[in-house]
């Protein structure tokens, strides 16, 4: 007789549902490893996009994508220039737009001249934070691939597993940092300013408007502590009391959260996080579920919130409510050359940048600008002494996306992109807040800022 | 330790989760007592429900057409692999009929990665017209959403309670817990009664998936998988039997998981709730059968 729900069955079946629980855990905590790095990732570089933006910077058009070769029109054919770049992309963790945007810029550079003729030979390579993975694809790159370079790195774990090998082999790496590395070694130079001092531009804003009091949450993820440090200084520094949060992501339990930070910064204090935009947006959007928005003075965000989907999803109640970090320059409404410039090669060029305008695009371009002046200083052979010879020299060079001339140096370690801009939300799209939000220098209370500035100084305001 | 005030506003999160959860809950408990499978993939297919209804509202759907579609989605595919695959499963163990379910979510679980890419970094999200209204209770401020999820826990569970007890329908999945073949002979039509209880579970996973991405996170992992941990937790408890003590355990579990949120020193570890409260429901109930075992055999 066939007694499936009884007895032994019944206890069998308890034991499936208790080992389903573990197993379904494992798969829940994996993934949570895989959006746990995307936490990490995104506070450091993301602030991802709004595809439907493209239009948003330079609307006006007057520069061609000519303007990126120095013989427009005409097709570079010399030996190739080997340049490499890895990116972390993997479900929920993407970063590529950064280096298919350097991959548009170069090819809009090869089609105009290249670099003295010589056009620019692009391998970009995508990893999915496996520490064995991305050493071997910096030695692929390296020994198979023949590159002389590495512009466009952003990966999660790259700068801290490849850091040793770059300086064993010479390469100065020009990429868009996340992890402590990609700041503290003398081989690897970004555009961007990572978590950590993002999140003290975050938190030097909301202090300087008046907040007092600070409730810094973010996501759950090894270096946690080293992030929470630049914040803590900045605040402290000014004798504001300062909470530290961390969550497990993806985040399962946003009203919570909400209420546990706007209890802890209280009316006349601020909420500041440091988060993916999707992991931030369900924070705020709890936030203005519950009523809490105007709980506490002021909310604050790391660059990845600087991104218009975010503004648009929040609505109005939180213009000139919410400010953000942001590590480049606005684009909606920018119509600079550099702005235009970008805008024509995304059109152009950028058919693999999925995001479409956003801070990934806006560094992949960086990188790549940044890469091809150095590139057109070389007069001798493109090899990897010439190249990364070449990238220590830029100094002070006008981006037009960045508020400070960015300088690589011959340093021990780097933070060139010092100086940020804040943002807030104006219907559905990220304007320069209208009280200081202007090029601001992030406070050397945070040590390592103060560290850096000891041996490469302050570099001026761009232009 | 936080004081009594700084956990108050946590018992109205907590509530409305644990309520989503006992609804959970109890679909798993129906499902497991008609047919025997217990069904992981009940928060996959609530969360492809979810991002469905998210893609429509976005075309420009009205929301309540998109919320039903996600609810109806749930009763659709979970009907659809009942049938497909439950008669074939019908006789096997419990093993394998509830691994296939997690077949069934990681398929899933890999379209709706594929569908709904994050690339970008944008984030999708559901919000109900009730997100913005409420009223305020000794300070705390609850929105009608929460009330609407805790409601519905609790009418889900007292309907089902009433429906198994006095519905022929229910009657029949009554027997068919006790014994299936005995109840195919008696001339139950059982294949029907499945059907039913397959189409039952799934339209309480599209109600979940919907509601708790509103009020938890249109996020396929924590829909895959939170949901069915802390639901089956409350089931497990429920000894996948009892429907009371699988929504007393939900909200408990719901209740534990938000007020650990302002102790600063376990709040990383809230995501356990679900565990340790089965864990140590299991032990005591596992003593007690010992104990009866002991006096049986004294």
């Amino acid at each position: 007789m066939n007694r499936p729900f009884h007895g032994r069955t019944r206890t069998a079946a308890a034991v499936v549902a208790a080992v389903a629980l573990g197993v379904l855990a494992g798969c829940s905590s994996s993934s949570s490893t895989s959006s746990t790095s995307a936490s990490t990732s995104a506070p450091a570089s993301s602030a991802a996009s709004s595809p439907a933006a493209s239009s948003s910077s330079a609307s006006a058009g007057t520069v061609s994508t000519s303007a990126c070769g120095t013989k427009p029109g005409v097709a570079a054919t010399g030996t190739p220039i080997n340049i490499g770049a890895i990116n972390t992309k993997q479900p929920g963790t993407d970063f590529s737009d950064i280096e298919n945007m350097a991959g548009a810029y170069f090819a809009c550079v090869n089609a105009n001249g290249g670099i003295n003729g010589h056009p620019i030979k692009f391998f970009p390579e995508t990893e999915q934070t496996n520490p064995s993975q991305i050493a071997a694809l910096a030695k692929q790159l390296v020994t198979t691939d023949h590159v002389v370079g590495m512009m466009g790195n952003s990966s999660i774990i790259e700068c801290s597993v490849d850091a040793a090998y770059w300086k064993s082999v010479g390469i100065d790496v020009l990429g868009a940092g996340i992890d402590p590395e990609c700041y503290s070694t003398p081989n690897t130079a970004s555009v961007n300013m990572g978590p950590r001092y993002s999140s003290d531009g975050a938190v030097q804003y909301v202090l300087a408007q008046g907040a007092n009091k600070i409730a810094f949450d973010q996501s759950n993820v090894p270096g946690t502590t080293y992030i929470a440090a630049g914040p803590n200084a900045v605040a402290k520094a000014k004798g504001v009391s300062i909470q530290d949060y961390t969550e497990n992501v993806p985040i399962t339990s946003a009203n919570a959260i909400a209420t546990k930070l706007v209890t802890a910064a209280g009316p006349s204090g601020a909420v500041v996080l440091n988060f993916t935009p999707p992991e931030a947006l369900l924070i705020l959007q709890a936030a203005q579920k519950l009523n809490l928005e105007d709980r506490v003075k002021y909310w604050a965000c790391s660059t990845p919130c600087n991104t218009d989907f975010l503004a648009t999803s929040l609505g109005p109640k939180w213009n000139g409510k919410l400010f953000v970090n942001a590590e480049l320059t606005p684009l909606d409404g920018n119509t600079s050359p550099t702005a235009q410039l970008f805008d024509a090669i995304l059109k152009q060029y950028g058919s693999d940048v999925s995001g479409g305008v956003g801070s990934f695009s806006e560094m992949g371009f960086t990188i790549a600008e940044i890469g091809t002046h150095a590139l057109e200083s070389i007069t001798g052979p493109y090899t990897i002494a010439a190249v990364s010879a070449a990238l220590e020299k830029v100094s002070d060079y006008n981006t037009g996306m960045l508020c400070q001339g960015y300088t690589y140096g011959s340093y021990s370690e780097h933070i060139p992109n010092n100086m940020d801009y804040t943002v807030t939300p104006d219907n559905g799209k990220f304007v320069e807040a209208s009280t200081g939000g202007g090029c601001t220098l992030i406070s050397a209370s945070d040590p390592q800022i103060a560290a850096y500035r000891a041996i490469a100084g302050t570099a001026p305001m761009a232009g | 330790m936080p004081s009594w005030a700084e956990f108050q506003p946590y018992i109205v999160t907590g509530l409305a989760l644990g309520g989503l959860y006992a609804l959970s809950g109890v679909g798993l408990v129906v499902l497991y007592r008609a047919t025997g499978v217990l069904n992981l993939a009940f928060g996959a297919v609530g969360a492809m429900g979810a991002f469905i209804a998210y893609s429509m509202v976005q075309a420009g759907d009205p929301g309540w057409v998109a919320w039903i579609t996600c609810i109806v989605f749930g009763g659709v595919v979970t009907l659809g692999y009942g049938m497909l695959f439950g008669p074939a499963l019908a006789g096997r163990g419990p093993l394998v009929q509830s691994i296939s379910t997690l077949g069934l979510a990681l398929v899933i679980f890999g379209v709706i990665d594929l569908a709904w890419p994050t690339t970008g970094g944008q984030s999708p999200s559901i919000s109900f017209p009730t997100d913005n209204g409420g009223f305020t209770v000794v300070g705390l401020q609850v929105s009608w959403t929460q009330v609407i999820a805790l409601a519905l826990g609790v009418a889900i569970t007292v309907g089902t309670g009433v429906f198994l007890r006095f519905s022929k329908l229910g009657t029949a999945m009554r027997a068919m817990a006790n014994d299936r073949e005995i109840t195919a002979t008696l001339g139950v039509p059982i294949r029907r009664v499945e059907a039913a209880a397959w189409l039952g579970c799934g339209l309480l996973a599209g109600i979940a998936g919907i509601m708790l991405a509103d009020l938890s996170a249109l996020d396929d992992t924590t829909l895959t998988f939170t949901v069915v941990i802390s639901s089956l937790a409350a089931a497990l408890i429920g000894q996948l039997r009892s429907i009371p003590v699988t929504f007393a355990a939900a909200i408990v579990i719901g209740l534990v998981h938000d007020l650990i949120t302002p102790i600063t020193q376990i709040s990383n570890y809230q995501d356990m709730t679900p565990f340790v409260l089965a864990a140590i429901a299991l032990l005591v109930m596992s003593r007690g059968q010992v104990m009866t075992r002991s006096r049986e055999e004294g």
